[in-house]
């Protein structure tokens, strides 16, 4: 199904299950609750503003900002080792959310707070366990 | 918090890089320090609390079992490095509301740097699947984003974290039990290699294998001049609720309390012990508990020194920067320190007019950052 190292993957399970599936297919699902409105990462079983379990599930553009960022030398997982430094960062979405995420596709040196990225396109994302993001413009 | 209990005796293993020790031999090694030095004996122990990451399958029942030892109350710590401390204040409860006599508090673990990795990649379900799938580096990958955040918003400058290794490893050359007791320059801090940018090797603590403990009981029991009164104590978990990389914690929330219920200020501490997992985590813990505004420890870093005899004795043991952390263990090892300090045990490290000093917990990372924060300040009973 994906070439590429072998990561370690998430745990599909009844919470995470279609943002996964939906990442095959080079979208970031996120989830809003059905009561309050609230949007967020990661998959769920609760709305943690409002505890309602009525959630749905709504496609993001795949655009943000980097908020802040870390060039990691030393992951914990050797399948990362040849491809050091990492650089995870905490990416803003335009839809408000925060999560994760890994920037690829760019001199590690380029990086910089502030810095808008976009979602890696499908035929790339396939190699990737989790939304990743790359420099707009790339 | 009810005055007339507190800590009346403590105890710390060696801390080793690896071993072939069990875990309940550490905790035992401890525990039975704990009974010297409280001047008590197995029997006594009607209360037992543990923290400690590598203990499931077991808990603080199985531990009793292991122990040989009937409780009336049992506590399993949830809240990582910040449950030691937390474990101490709800034990004082526990002895106050009738549930228990003298309890045994423990910490620890044994693994090494590779299952320290286990560990991260597995905390919890978060972790597991939204960040162990990017290779996020463990802790040093979060507590990067973090430091970048810090610095960029505030300006806070690597130099001027590095005053807290530098001090804490002066004060590590006079503890037996540290595992890295060489000379630390502010050059060596600045130059040492990258680990996760702009986190580098000192800023991150050594996964080691030790334990700690303390008792706690009723303080006209305690050994004459050797019991620690708890004037004031607070926990808090998951401040600010949904943000990935806060620069600052529970600690906010309960400062004002903390030091009104104690009847002292920061001003007043002759000592910190705060949770060093990072320097930036000890600047936040800095900046959230009053000793400056947040946003301005570096100035605040720059103005004060943090060996044992510095203007700001902090983590004067030489805490995990410089002892290593031992799990669970590194969320005890400040407490422990403190009383060590308070009962005038601090041999080549004592702090001369340690009357009283703030102890601070930190831990259990989530999606991006510490979960739980914990306090407490102590006093040395006349």
């Amino acid at each position: 199904m994906t070439a590429g190292p072998a990561y370690p993957r998430p745990r599909a399970d009844a919470d995470n299950r279609h943002f996964l599936d939906e990442w095959r297919e080079g979208r970031l699902a996120l989830q809003a609750c059905s009561s309050c409105g609230h949007k967020f990462f990661y998959a769920r079983p609760l709305c943690p503003n409002c505890w309602s379990d009525g959630l749905t599930w709504i496609s993001a553009k795949g655009e943000g900002e980097v908020v802040s960022f870390s060039l990691i030398y030393r992951p914990n997982d050797p399948a990362f080792l040849g491809e050091v430094p990492i650089a995870l960062a905490e990416v803003r979405l335009t839809e408000g959310v925060a999560l994760l995420a890994r920037i690829v596709d760019a001199n590690p040196a380029s990086i910089r707070t502030g810095m808008r990225v976009g979602l890696l396109p499908k035929a790339e994302a396939a190699r990737f366990p989790l939304p990743a993001f790359r420099p707009k413009g790339a | 918090m009810n005055r007339s209990i507190g800590i009346l005796g403590y105890g710390q293993s060696v801390y080793v890089k690896k071993t072939d020790r069990t875990l309940f031999s550490f905790f035992a090694e401890v525990a039975r320090q704990a009974l010297t030095s409280a001047n008590l004996s197995k029997g006594a122990i009607d209360g037992l609390a543990v923290c400690s990451f590598e203990l499931p399958p077991d808990n603080a029942v199985t531990l009793a079992e292991q122990f040989g030892i009937s409780v009336s109350w049992a506590y399993l710590g949830t809240a990582g490095g910040a449950g030691p401390v937390a474990s101490v204040i709800n034990a004082i409860r526990a002895i106050d509301a009738g549930h228990a006599r003298t309890v045994l508090c423990i910490a620890g673990d044994n693994y090494d740097v590779a299952g320290h990795y286990r560990l991260m990649d597995n905390f919890n379900r978060a972790l597991k699947n939204y960040a162990t799938p990017h290779g996020f580096g463990g802790a040093n990958g979060l507590f990067g984003i973090v430091q970048r955040k810090h610095m960029e918003t505030y300006g806070t400058k690597r130099e001027q974290l590095g005053r807290i290794a530098v001090g804490q490893r002066a004060s590590a050359m006079l503890n037996d039990n540290a595992l890295l007791r060489a000379r630390l320059t502010l050059d060596d801090y600045m130059n040492a290699r990258v680990i996760a940018d702009p986190i580098h090797l000192y800023d991150c603590v050594l996964p080691c294998s030790g334990a700690e403990a303390v008792i706690v009981g009723a303080l006209d029991r305690a050994p004459k001049g050797k019991g620690v009164r708890v004037l004031s104590g607070y926990e808090r978990h998951n401040h600010p609720p949904g943000e990935v990389a806060p620069l600052r914690g529970g600690w906010e929330l309960f400062r004002d309390a903390l030091y009104r219920d104690a009847g002292y200020g920061p001003a007043d501490m002759d000592f910190v012990q705060a949770y060093d997992d990072y320097p930036i985590m000890v600047a936040i813990q800095l900046e959230d508990l009053g000793f400056c505004k947040k946003g301005e420890v570096g100035s605040f870093l720059e103005r004060h020194s943090f060996a044992w005899d510095g203007s700001l004795p902090l983590n004067t043991g030489g805490g995990q920067l410089s002892c290593g952390q031992s799990g669970a263990g590194g969320g005890m090892i400040g407490l422990v320190e403190a009383v060590r300090q308070l009962r005038r045990e601090g041999k080549g490290r004592q702090v001369p007019t340690a009357r009283r000093g703030l102890v601070s917990g930190y831990g259990m990372v989530g999606y991006g950052h510490g979960l739980s924060t914990s306090s407490v300040i102590l006093e040395c009973v006349q």
